[in-house]
């Protein structure tokens, strides 16, 4: 175990160029159940080796060196499992990092994990990319060049002095870090200097809810919120499936009681009230669209029922200048929320601190500290002060600060506004950036230490209080990089390794804090966790005082209210894809289509579609948003929004970074091809600009901004263009309007009869009209989705992307419809609403090969090249495709995917990433979801050389893995144990386009809405019930 | 051939003089030719040497065909994406100009063999350029397949050959490989049946060559013609059986490449009257072509006393009723989807006639049932100018027929997620411009080097009426019943 040290912390030129890719390895989780420390020993001691080789594929030879000892236990090419601590944003999600032969390739959520429960998002699926990335600084940068670090901590070791003796001001600023390791030494770096502070900026913050919770409970903390344990969910903006403190969490925790069986036909009751469309209010089982200025008094109008019902009304009125328009919807809300008191949760995003406030009122009215917002036991998720990021701005205008050390944010892209900092920071003496690449804060930084990527670091994590999670390198750093808490060390006069600094706190603070029943040393203690990932401890209990009732106060809301008639409220949103800036150089990220709007590559002005008709816009018709002086004015194309509110624009943050000019020619380039960034320009806008602070919150929403259209048009690069089951009605046969691809049902129709909402399909028990010729005797593999669990959140896409080396394609090719992905999610809005988004059905269908046994595309191709396997899938043989493209045409569900070029393969760093379990296709061939027949193979390799059958669940695909969810079900059919076989006879299953009798290996679990049986439109179930008679006559396929 | 020319001209024989008949009435060859005329006519653009006309023709139809080699030659450098294909519409441009030029080449076909069959003399004049050119379309039509493959150079693993990959076979389910076979069949019988006909005139040319390349070709493929009964005896057997095995041709190509679509499921093209609407599209496009070409080699080649008034409207009347039919496929078209109950069926279509692609469908139905219906007026049809344009209009209706058929049903199928919608690239546009230089470039070369007309056969007809039935039946009805 000494050898570690030496190990990560080398920078020993053994590295070939870029090619190169060391291996350190720690700790096998092939099997945890047999690893026992000897296990463990064995697999952690060929951390010592390391193994150069080149890049994957047709690599020269030269550069592709064996192992110079063979280590203990590995074998080359074969999956090797690490837990760790995903890194993508502060929610710290277990991770399971799939590497082979030394290269971490596939990043999984890390099973029975406390918060993430096996799930993962999409950026954190996506990192292997960025780890892979040839831009990434691979060494420290003096005044723009290439350094060496004992230079760099030569000169800034100085500066500190200079610093030390002159008393100035020293300026660390990172997002939220819910490592305790790394804050120790934060805290140590910072101690020596009078005037030292370390100011949490999240882009994206919660501040407000931490200050509200300073002022209600005199504790400035962010609840840990339960929403598994919630039957009523009430949120106000916080789009907690999506992008809120802690989506994997909080998806698996809702998707828990997403659930209805035929036993037990309940489930929680979900109302999202908001402006813009996010992914959570697709979900939610009633959606209001509101006017952003009406959250606040919308919350306090709520307060003031529920008090009344409590018995105890407070307030004559908490909030001034509401309007009643929604008097219904909130009278039945807070029944209903009184009703499940305890039981119930009401969250917000506003960075309003009033309007926190209130909600906290809301919550302790109904009982539900305790229950579903733990305060004791609180999160670490976000920990952003706000009001700290606003004394910062104003120390650098007023040049107050000496030293200014910028980690993880770019503080020039992220933090702007009516100000500028460019030239405030111009002035601080000594600037160290910390970040990966030369973003706008490094490039403008005396000095740039650039971190190790989160894959190749050592680290720990408390996201949640009682929970230790530990990140383990998977690879020798590819540069040389050094650890922020190692520069941090260095420049503390202690230099230590991360890995010392880690084993060492450890060692001292969370050993003794373990839980009662953890058995052994310390050493046994670490090693157990290294293998879990993660250390359940006891929580440290935050000191949370009583409910102070006086600090609620009513809202005033007439500083909001007074508005220009013609102004737009803005509503600043990070994307599923893109939470933050630090994604900026992902092209997995920025090619997944956003959950709700379908659009790749950039960002863009979000508007109701009443808005966009008076405003005379269509998509991607460039609009300019002007945001008052002293802010510059974007340009950004209009995109229609469905549901949004009137006299809303939203605008996706995390755009516009510098650098991103990189993905210029990311597709093939042709004559007629357009470049996915514009010459000179960057990969969309930065709204960063339009944020601003008021009441010590950076506000995300309110602002006013002005309109105007322009003449240019950039279209936007959309993967669905149609987003009705309701066919246009100009060419809609009469009865046949709607299309029941997506089968819904509410939750009373459910429980009265668990088959409600089943379109009739004509044949179905009917004899075939051919014998059976294609029996399973063997494996029969099929996948179920339950649509009511799945969010639409886009992991899969990512995760599928990664395991089956989907190429990105960029702008110009997904504009022109050929994105490559796999695994797409197809989300339909089925009635259109007027933009105020209630009466409108919102579906999210995960889509991909269906693997038919009467497989359309099968019988069409002329060489052979797609066949059908015994075990029931439909395979697609690459090497026979001559590509006609017939099958793609002739396939129902329009799932496969053509290599319209060569997709560029030149960056041989990049090429890293593709798994080498899967071919790498060449140009002119078909491919489409394979269900992920490697790992099938794989898990029956497994189970035969044990002897055994394949275990149900021993095979995951990679999109069911990822699921944070858990909504996708894999598995053998003719096993008539196995959990899909189960589901298969779910009452809600159905399959997609059962009437063309291609008879489909995957089926779906309808949609169960807890709503009241008749509030779906009259309209459409009229049409329903038509085509369901029409349908009669069809014998179609 | 002979025979029945002797025994149909034998009661006309004791009527009044050829030169009589002629001031009564129009024969089928006008400016009462004898048959040295006919030959010197007929081989004067062979002899002579091309016009400028010829030249300006060909310089077109060649720069055209460079533009398309340049097209063909960046797709397949760059890839299928350079066309404006997407992952919904995987077919456009591609098979629409495949199944166009399959459909020209029917009309030839129709003319020389089933008209052949029918004893139809007015045939003879336009029966060779007609062959020449169902060949070249054929050949621009089999382009398409293979430069429509993502991996074009491995277009022969659509070939059933025996290979060293163990048991792989193709696909005898799939409609590409039944399209294969009937693709080379009709090239294969439809040059065949050109070449032989052929022959008899190549002799003419060797003979009336002075020595030089031009008569060694000209010997050596007219395969030692000398003119004996027994030749022609020969000859006209082969010709009778070619013309019977090509006969089936005229339905079968079009009708499996009906199937392509008609065994998919995709709704608008899954539907059952495909081979017959097919069939009579194919005879429609070809004879609008066959007219088109002729209006202009009768021009250009100046074989105005070949190719008659008479034979433009004969062939007008053949493409009235074809677009009638095409017409009757359209309506039960959208009656059948419509009464179908079958709501994707009916969506497909509505979306046709009101849809994106509405400009397209209603291009093609003005194009191929409206505007033909002039026709039916005699003055329209002996128009020479009008009919040039009618047959200019229904090319392009044809062409849209395709199109529609194609990119309509594609763009958007069954699940609403994945419509598309679908614009061709300079490149697409360039290869179809390029298939058109490619067939015109053939057709020029084959009228500077090649009888346009069959001598052999025009002569037996100088001095015929236009239309003999009349005459037979109202002189001597019995005679004409045994030849027949």
């Amino acid at each position: 175990m000494t050898q570690f040290p030496d190990n990560i912390q080398s920078n020993e030129p053994e590295f070939h160029g870029q090619e190169a890719v060391a291996k350190a390895g720690f700790g096998s989780m092939d099997d945890p159940a047999e690893v026992n420390r000897r296990r463990f020993l064995e697999a952690a001691g060929f951390s010592l080796s390391v193994a150069a080789m080149g890049g994957c594929g047709r690599a020269p030879v030269e550069t592709a060196l064996p192992f110079p000892s063979q280590p203990v236990g590995a074998i080359p090419g074969r999956l090797q499992n690490y837990a760790s601590t995903c890194a993508g944003c502060p929610s710290g999600c277990g991770l399971l990092v799939g590497t082979r032969d030394g290269r971490p390739l596939k990043m999984e959520g890390l099973p029975k994990h406390p918060l993430s429960d096996g799930g993962l998002c999409a950026v954190g699926q996506a990192q292997p990319i960025s780890l892979y990335d040839s831009k990434r600084l691979t060494g420290p940068l003096l005044t723009g060049k290439p350094s060496d670090w004992a230079t760099i901590d030569q000169e800034i070791l100085q500066a500190l002095g200079q610093i030390k003796a002159q008393k100035k001001s020293v300026r660390l600023v990172t997002p939220t870090i819910t490592s305790p390791t790394l804050q120790t030494s934060i805290d140590k770096f910072l101690a020596p200097f009078e005037d030292a502070k370390h100011i949490v900026f999240d882009a994206v913050s919660s501040s407000a809810i931490l200050d509200a919770h300073q002022q209600t409970h005199s504790a400035r903390l962010l609840p840990h919120y339960r929403l598994d344990r919630a039957d009523v969910l009430v949120s106000f903006g916080a789009d907690f499936l999506g992008t809120w403190i802690s989506p994997v969490e909080f998806t698996a925790a809702w998707a828990k009681r997403r659930a209805p069986s035929e036993d037990s036909p309940v489930m929680s009751y979900h109302v999202q009230i908001e402006s813009r469309m996010s992914l959570t209010g697709t979900n939610a089982d009633r959606r209001v669209a509101i006017h952003p200025r009406d959250q606040g008094p919308l919350v306090g109008r709520l307060a003031e029922k529920v008090a009344v019902l409590a018995g105890k009304p407070h307030w004559e009125k908490l909030a001034i200048g509401a309007d009643d328009s929604h008097e219904k919807v909130l009278d039945e809300l807070a029944k209903r929320l009184w009703d499940a008191r305890g039981k119930c949760l009401v969250v917000s995003d506003s960075q309003d601190i009033g309007t926190q406030r209130v909600v906290n009122y809301l919550n302790h009215l109904l009982g539900n500290y305790g229950t579903t917002l733990d305060l004791e036991n609180p999160s670490y998720q976000r920990q952003g002060n706000d009001s700290d990021v606003e004394k910062l701005v104003e120390e650098l205008v007023a040049n107050q600060v000496g030293a200014l050390l910028v980690a993880d944010v770019d503080l020039l892209h992220d933090l702007t506004g009516s100000f500028s900092l460019a030239e405030a920071i111009g002035r601080v003496p000594l600037t160290v950036s910390f970040a990966p690449r030369e973003d706008e804060f490094a490039a403008a930084a005396k000095f740039v230490c650039p971190d190790h990527h989160a894959l190749e670091s050592w680290a720990d994590a408390m996201p949640t209080s009682g929970l230790m999670s530990l990140a383990q390198p998977t690879l020798r750093p590819l540069g040389k990089t050094r650890a922020l808490l190692e520069s941090l060390a260095a420049w503390s006069g202690q230099p230590t390794t991360a890995y010392d600094a880690l084993r060492a706190y450890w060692e001292a603070e969370i050993f003794p804090a373990r839980s009662a029943d953890a058995p052994g040393d310390f050493l046994a203690f670490w090693e157990r966790t290294l293998l879990n990932g993660f250390a359940e401890i006891k929580p440290d209990q935050s000191t949370v005082g009583k409910f102070v009732a006086d600090s609620i106060k009513p809202l005033d809301q007439q500083k909001v209210l007074q508005k220009e008639s013609d102004a737009f409220s803005l509503v600043l949103y990070s994307k599923v894809g893109m939470p933050d800036s630090r994604h900026a150089h992902n092209p997995w990220l920025h090619e997944l289509p956003d959950p709700v709007t379908k659009v790749t590559w950039g960002n863009y002005a979000c508007l109701s579609p009443g808005d966009a008709e008076k405003l005379g816009v269509k998509n991607g018709d460039v609009i300019k948003v002007s945001a008052g002086e002293g802010r510059v004015p974007l340009e950004l194309p209009t995109l229609v929004q469905m549901g949004q509110h009137d006299g809303v624009l939203a605008i996706a943050l995390a755009y516009g970074c510098k650098g991103t000019d990189r993905f210029a020619k990311v597709g093939p380039q042709w004559f007629e091809a357009r470049p996915t960034v514009p010459t000179g320009e960057r990969l969309g806008k930065n709204a960063a600009s339009l944020v601003e602070f008021r009441d010590g919150s950076r506000q995300t929403s309110l602002a006013d901004v002005t309109l105007t259209k322009t003449k240019s048009h950039r279209e936007l690069a959309i993967t669905q263009k149609y987003h009705s089951l309701n066919v246009p009605a100009e060419v809609a046969p009469h009865g046949a309007e709607h299309r029941e691809i997506v089968e819904r049902t509410t939750l009373p129709a459910f429980a009265k009869d668990a088959h409600s909402g089943a379109a009739e399909h004509h044949f179905e028990g009917e004899k075939q009209l051919w014998p059976e010729d294609h029996e399973k005797t063997g494996h029969a593999w099929g996948m179920v989705i339950d649509l009511n669990k799945c969010t639409g959140c886009s992991a899969c896409v990512v995760a599928c992307q990664s395991e089956n080396n989907v190429p990105v394609v960029g702008y110009d090719e997904v504009r022109r419809q050929r994105e490559m992905h796999w695994m797409r999610i197809d989300r339909y809005y089925t009635s259109y609403g007027t933009g105020e988004g209630e009466e409108m059905d919102i579906d999210h269908q995960p889509m991909m090969c269906q693997h038919c046994d009467n497989a359309p595309c099968e019988t069409v191709c002329p060489v052979l090249a797609t066949v059908h396997s015994d075990e029931g899938l439909n395979e697609q043989v690459y090497n026979r495709c001559v590509g006609t493209r017939y099958c793609a045409n002739n396939c129902p569900y329009k799932v496969r995917r053509f290599n319209w070029f060569k997709y560029p393969h030149d960056d041989t760093l990049q090429n890293l990433v593709l798994n080498p379990e899967v071919t790498v296709r060449s140009r002119g061939v078909m491919e489409k979801c394979s269900m992920c027949v490697q790992r099938i193979e794989a898990g029956k390799v497994e189970a035969r050389s044990h002897g055994s059958p394949v275990a149900d669940g021993a095979i995951q695909t990679a999109c069911q893995q990822s699921c944070p969810a858990e909504a996708i079900v894999f598995g053998d059919m003719n096993d008539p144990k196995s959990q899909v076989r189960a589901s298969l006879e779910n009452p809600r299953g159905y399959r997609v386009l059962e009437e063309l009798n291609v008879r489909p290996a995957v089926s779906y679990l309808r949609v169960v809405k807890n709503t009241e049986e008749n509030t779906d439109e009259m309209n459409t179930d009229e049409n329903k019930s038509d085509m369901k008679k029409h349908n009669g006559g069809s014998h179609h396929g | 051939m002979a025979d029945s020319t002797q025994q149909a001209q034998a009661p006309t024989a004791v009527a009044p003089t050829a030169a009589e008949l002629a001031t009564l009435r129009p024969t089928l060859i006008s400016g009462n030719k004898t048959p040295a005329q006919v030959t010197r006519d007929i081989c004067a653009p062979i002899e002579r040497g091309p016009t400028g006309l010829w030249w300006a023709a060909f310089s077109v139809a060649l720069t055209a065909l460079a533009i398309g080699t340049v097209a063909v030659t960046y797709q397949i450098a760059y890839g299928i994406g350079t066309w404006g294909l997407n992952r919904t519409v995987g077919w456009a441009f591609d098979i629409t100009n495949f199944v166009f030029w399959v459909g020209i080449g029917h009309a030839g076909t129709l003319i020389s063999a089933v008209l052949f069959l029918f004893r139809q003399k007015w045939r003879t004049s336009v029966n060779r350029s007609a062959e020449a050119m169902t060949l070249f379309a054929v050949i621009c039509a089999g382009l398409f397949p293979v430069i429509h493959m993502g991996r074009p150079w491995l277009a022969f693993w659509m070939a059933p050959y025996p290979n060293t990959r163990g048991s792989l076979w193709v696909n005898f389910k799939s409609p590409l490989l039944w399209d294969v076979f009937a693709i080379s069949t009709y090239l294969l019988i439809s040059a065949v049946f050109w070449y032989v006909g052929l022959i008899p005139d190549l002799a003419t040319v060797r003979d009336r060559s002075k020595p030089g390349w031009r008569k060694k070709i000209a010997g050596f493929f007219s395969l030692g013609w000398n003119g004996s009964a027994r030749t022609w005896s020969r000859y006209e057997t082969v010709y009778m059986l070619l013309a019977g095995i090509a006969t089936p041709l005229v339905f079968s190509v079009h009708t499996i490449v009906s199937m392509d679509f008609a065994t998919a499921v995709i709704p608008g093209w899954h539907t059952t009257i495909f081979p017959p609407y097919f069939v009579a599209g194919a005879i429609f496009s070809g004879l609008a072509m066959v007219l088109t070409l002729m209006i202009i080699a009768r021009k250009v080649m100046q074989l105005e006393d070949y190719i008659t008034v008479l034979h433009i409207e004969t062939m007008c009347k053949l493409m009235l009723s074809m677009g009638c039919i095409v017409g009757l496929a359209y309506g039960t078209e959208f009656f059948m989807a419509t009464f179908s109950g079958n709501p994707y069926e009916q969506f497909v279509f509505f979306n046709r006639a009101a849809g994106p692609f509405r400009w397209a469908y209603w291009t093609m139905v003005c194009c191929n049932v409206m505007i033909p219906q002039l026709l039916w007026i005699r003055p329209f049809r002996r128009n020479i100018a009008f009919v040039f344009f009618i047959s200019i209009v229904v090319n392009i209706g044809m062409w849209f027929e395709r199109f529609v058929i194609i990119v309509t049903s594609l763009h958007r199928d069954f699940l609403p997620s994945s419509w598309a919608d679908y614009t061709p690239t300079t490149i697409e546009l360039a290869t179809l411009l390029g298939s058109f230089g490619l067939f015109f470039t053939c057709f020029l070369i084959f009228c500077r080097f090649i009888p346009a007309i069959a001598m052999a056969e025009i002569k037996g007809v100088l001095n015929d009426p236009p239309r003999e039935r009349k005459p037979a039946k109202s002189i001597e009805d019995a005679p004409q019943g045994d030849a027949a």
